[in-house]
């Protein structure tokens, strides 16, 4: 029954189109030249270019495709300006005062971070005895330094781990790793004082449960403790719930926790590459079609791990082939003779697939992914979407509004084609009950729905409108949501200013796996509509 | 899709598995996806969406999401409720395939929980053919017997849930409001509120043991499961959004990260829940099914006693129960947790992908399964 309503999504006109094969690696992370190999070796000429004036052990892999040629290092090296779409990304290298241009199909970002030491989140500053992790592990490193520690009577070592902010578990093992090191000298003895002891990693619980049974003691104090420093002195005091009583220890080394921090490399990165960045300032956005590497423009993809380079590998050669891609003809089409190139279709895009040529804006049949929230936005109307053009959502909105029933509400639901029309399907499918005046439109994103859609609806007879898309931030065009959202308050805003009720439009979010739930709202809404 | 490159079998259909499949198709090879129960998408694909407004990125819909790619994709060739019996390595792997002994209770009907599962419903036996819905498929006509040749060998048997009968100071199985984590991502997903198995009734005062199993070594279990924190809290968030009067509580012994953004959803959700620090000692029944837990009160170390209408068991991530098997039939050595280890596969062609391997979330499995495929490509020289 509910079927009715759906539009067939059209099969779409194919075209091949040549893409560049070439791809650019930006930043020398941890990622970046694994990256790199792993490209070169699906047999993809790769540009290497970071600021650093010279490489990190690269590794024999690296080393062989440098000879061949396969990878070409840039270093001392930014990226001075990037334009261009998925398969034909220009980027301008700049190195001193040279400006290279250069062409490629695909580009990976592999920014630096740092680890920043968080002694100012305790008052005290780093000295000989309050030290960094990252200064304890050049420490161990030395053998002239170890030497020294075990010389004396021994030492005594604090380390502070996560207690004034959330930490990983990669910050655990490297205090672990320390501790485990020093726990082998002779007469060292180490002290961990942590709030949440971050273990969920592979190995992290087996070096903390090994550390401990080597006499490692871990205090949880339930407040940041407190710390008194001089020169040649520090003591740090903690209270103890359980006797009631501080507990104060005069270690010889203090050593501080480090948080991994994105920098401006990560920053400079996202905004060059126009990709978006999580809250913490790290690459991608937190969004879960983004797993594992990719970010909101196809072709741009982050690396930071291993894993990250692996996965970059496969997505890079599943992108550029051989160096022809068939993409659908008509996804989005801009009608030049409307188009004033206001470029609010390129400011909103949020995959990156729109520039300008000849006057008019151009999408990118690459790199377009087809969620219309240029066509909902363009103030001229002059971009349609191909396989979900005006025309054809206007002829199916009038179809399924005739054939609702009658006597219960008539309810259209315009659901984004990644979640509420999966979980409507699947709610189908189950037999769970809906209204019988219930009746969709398949739409490629919620940002698709504008406010002439919805309107038409209700001037077709429907009693209620229900916009549903992805929950915010698990939009795959990012914002669609967002602004299908605004919409909807736009349309409650002219509804009320009309006279009418405004309740007969609603915004839902649903995803895709939520039948149960997709009914439950609608079954709500009728009632609503009802009373 | 033409020009295949090789055939690779995948054994094991949850996401590690099925993320395994569709990369491979990704690269033009052909893929044999053996699953041992009735249905693809393993634990995760029963898993609820756990969003308030905003998505809380748990990864259930991408298990959806990926399972509907795998079930549309020709270069994969879907073999339900079988076994790899036996693999015998020349050049290639010579594989024989028998059925699972998995079955459906006698005149039941068990449904998936996707409606990309096909079939939806399978049927025990003595299921009168009238009363079955449509398209279901009886148990016994289940299952592949059939001898495949394949190039390499990708394992994504995934994990068992620990046995909470196994602590037995909480009673598990005995008391009806005592549930399991994966229980209440059932609950979730098919009732869109959390309710009390007992009356279906909306629990008021819910409670969260978080590492049950993990963590323990009293049990030898020295890891963390690394998806109970996650998923409780994301599941209390959820709870708490859709039903403002839920008065829930975490125990737990240390608040692992969920993901990215980490320090702004705890903020958030400590707002939302009570957090308390420390592992409750047992659990007794009270009268209407409500349940009384007995823990130290962290401040004064004290004994204390408190009820809640629905107790979560955080259960972590075991190795799967058949992993000696596993181990014999792919000879793949364990690790020193007993998991399969993945570095000793490689050069062999059988590859470990996924929770099969030790504990990991639904994001770090796609990303694991991912690098999985590219070395499984540099064996079958797709790759150099």
């Amino acid at each position: 029954m509910i079927s009715e309503g759906k539009i067939a999504e059209k099969s779409m006109d194919m075209i091949e189109i040549n893409i560049n094969k070439d791809v650019l690696v930006v930043g020398a992370g941890f990622a970046g030249l694994d990256s790199a190999a792993k490209i070169a070796a699906q047999g993809y000429k790769v540009v290497f270019a970071c600021k650093d004036a010279e490489l990190p052990d690269s590794g024999d892999e690296f080393k062989k495709f440098v000879e061949s040629g396969m990878v070409e290092i840039m270093t001392n090296t930014s990226l001075d300006d990037f334009s261009g779409v998925t398969g034909d990304f220009r980027a301008t290298l700049a190195k001193g005062n040279e400006r290279i241009k250069k062409n490629f199909g695909a580009v990976v970002a592999a920014p630096k971070y740092s680890f920043e030491p968080l002694n100012a989140d305790y008052g005290v500053s780093l000295n000989g005895k309050v030290i960094s992790q990252t200064r304890m592990e050049e420490i161990l490193a030395d053998p002239e330094e170890k030497e020294k520690l075990k010389a004396g009577d021994g030492a005594v070592f604090a380390f502070f781990n996560g207690l004034a902010r959330e930490l990983d578990p990669c910050s655990t093992e490297r205090a672990l790793r320390s501790i485990l090191a020093l726990q082998d000298i002779e007469n060292c003895t180490a002290y961990m004082y942590a709030g949440n002891v971050k273990v969920a990693s592979r190995g992290v619980e087996r070096l903390f449960t090994e550390a401990r049974n080597k006499g490692l003691v871990c205090f949880k104090p339930q407040e940041i403790p407190v710390v008194e420093q001089n020169d040649d002195y520090v003591k740090i005091i903690i209270q103890d719930p359980v006797i009631r009583k501080d507990i104060e220890l005069d270690p010889d080394y203090l050593v501080i926790d480090e948080l991994m921090n994105p920098g401006q490399e990560n920053i400079e990165t996202a905004v060059n590459l126009r990709i978006d960045a999580d809250l913490d300032g790290f690459l991608p956005s937190n969004n879960v079609h983004r797993f594992p590497v990719n970010s909101n423009r196809d072709g741009i993809f982050v690396a930071y791990s291993p894993n990250d380079a692996a996965n970059v590998a496969l997505r890079v050669k599943e992108l550029l082939g051989d160096g022809i891609k068939k993409v659908p003809m008509d996804r989005g089409v801009v009608d030049e003779k409307r188009c004033t190139i206001c470029l609010t279709c390129y400011r909103c895009c949020p995959h990156g697939a729109i520039f300008w040529d000849n006057g008019a804006a151009v999408i990118s049949t690459v790199a377009c992914q087809g969620c219309g929230i240029c066509a909902s936005e363009c103030p001229m109307d002059a971009i349609q979407i191909g396989t979900f053009s005006d025309d054809d959502l206007n002829e199916n909105i009038d179809k399924a509004v005739v054939s609702a029933e009658n006597d219960s509400p008539k309810i259209l639901a315009f659901c984004c084609k990644n979640s509420a029309f999966e979980a409507a399907g699947a709610a189908e499918k189950f037999g769970i009950a809906m209204p019988a005046g219930f009746k969709m439109i398949k739409v490629p994103c919620a940002g698709k729905v504008d406010v002439e859609l919805v309107m038409r609806a209700l001037v077709d007879g429907a009693d209620g409108v229900m916009v549903a898309a992805c929950h915010e931030g698990n939009c795959k065009a990012e914002k669609g949501n967002i602004y299908a959202k605004w919409r909807v308050n736009e349309i409650s805003r002219r509804l009320e200013a009309m006279g009418m009720d405004k309740n007969k439009v609603i915004f839902t979010n649903i995803a895709s796996n939520m039948a149960h739930e997709f009914a439950d709202k609608v079954n709500d809404f009728a009632l609503k509509l009802k009373s | 899709m033409s020009n295949k490159t090789g055939t690779v079998m995948v054994v094991g259909g949850g996401i590690a598995g099925l993320t395994a499949a569709w990369e491979l198709t990704r690269q033009n090879i052909h893929v044999e996806l053996v699953e041992k129960s009735c249905f693809l998408g393993g634990h995760s694909i029963g898993f609820t969406c756990k969003a308030s407004d905003k998505c809380q990125q748990c990864g259930a819909c991408s298990v959806e999401e990926m399972l509907a790619s795998v079930v549309n994709e020709p270069l994969i060739n879907v073999h339900l409720r079988t076994e790899v019996k036996n693999l015998e390595k020349t050049d290639t792997f010579k594989v024989s395939l028998e059925k699972s002994s998995v079955q459906v209770e006698d005149g039941k009907v068990i449904k998936g929980f996707s409606v990309h599962n096909s079939p939806l419903y399978v049927a025990g036996k003595d299921c009168a053919d009238d009363d079955l819905p449509s398209g279901a498929v009886k148990i016994d006509d289940m299952g592949s017997t059939a001898e495949i040749e394949v190039d390499a060998v990708v394992v994504a048997t995934g994990f068992s849930p620990f046995d909470p009968n196994i602590k037995s100071t909480y009673g598990y199985g005995k008391w009806k409001n005592l549930i399991t984590g994966m229980e209440l991502e059932n609950i979730l997903r098919e009732n869109t509120f959390a309710v009390r198995p007992s009356d279906g009734k909306i629990p008021e005062k819910i409670a969260f043991i978080q590492c049950v199993g993990s963590r323990d070594e009293r049990l030898g279990n020295l890891w963390c499961s690394q998806v109970c924190c996650a998923y409780a809290m994301r599941m209390a968030g959820a709870i708490k959004y859709k039903d403002s009067n839920a008065d829930i509580s975490i125990f737990y012994i240390d608040i692992q990260n969920t993901g990215k953004e980490f320090p702004v959803f705890y903020e958030k959700i400590k707002s939302d829940v009570r957090f308390v620090r420390t592992i409750p000692v047992d659990i007794y029944p009270l009268e209407n099914d409500r349940l009384t837990l007995r823990h130290m009160v962290e401040e004064n170390g004290t004994p204390d006693f408190e009820e809640f209408d629905l107790v979560v068991l955080s259960v972590g991530i075991m190795p799967n129960e058949d992993t000696d098997k596993i181990s014999k039939v792919f000879n793949i050595a364990l690790n020193e947790d007993g998991f399969l280890d993945d570095n000793a596969a490689g050069t062999s062609g059988v590859f470990v992908a996924g929770t099969a391997s030790g504990p990991q979330g639904i994001a770090d499995t796609i990303a694991s399964s991912g690098r999985t495929v590219y070395e499984t490509m540099k064996y079958l020289g797709v790759i150099k």
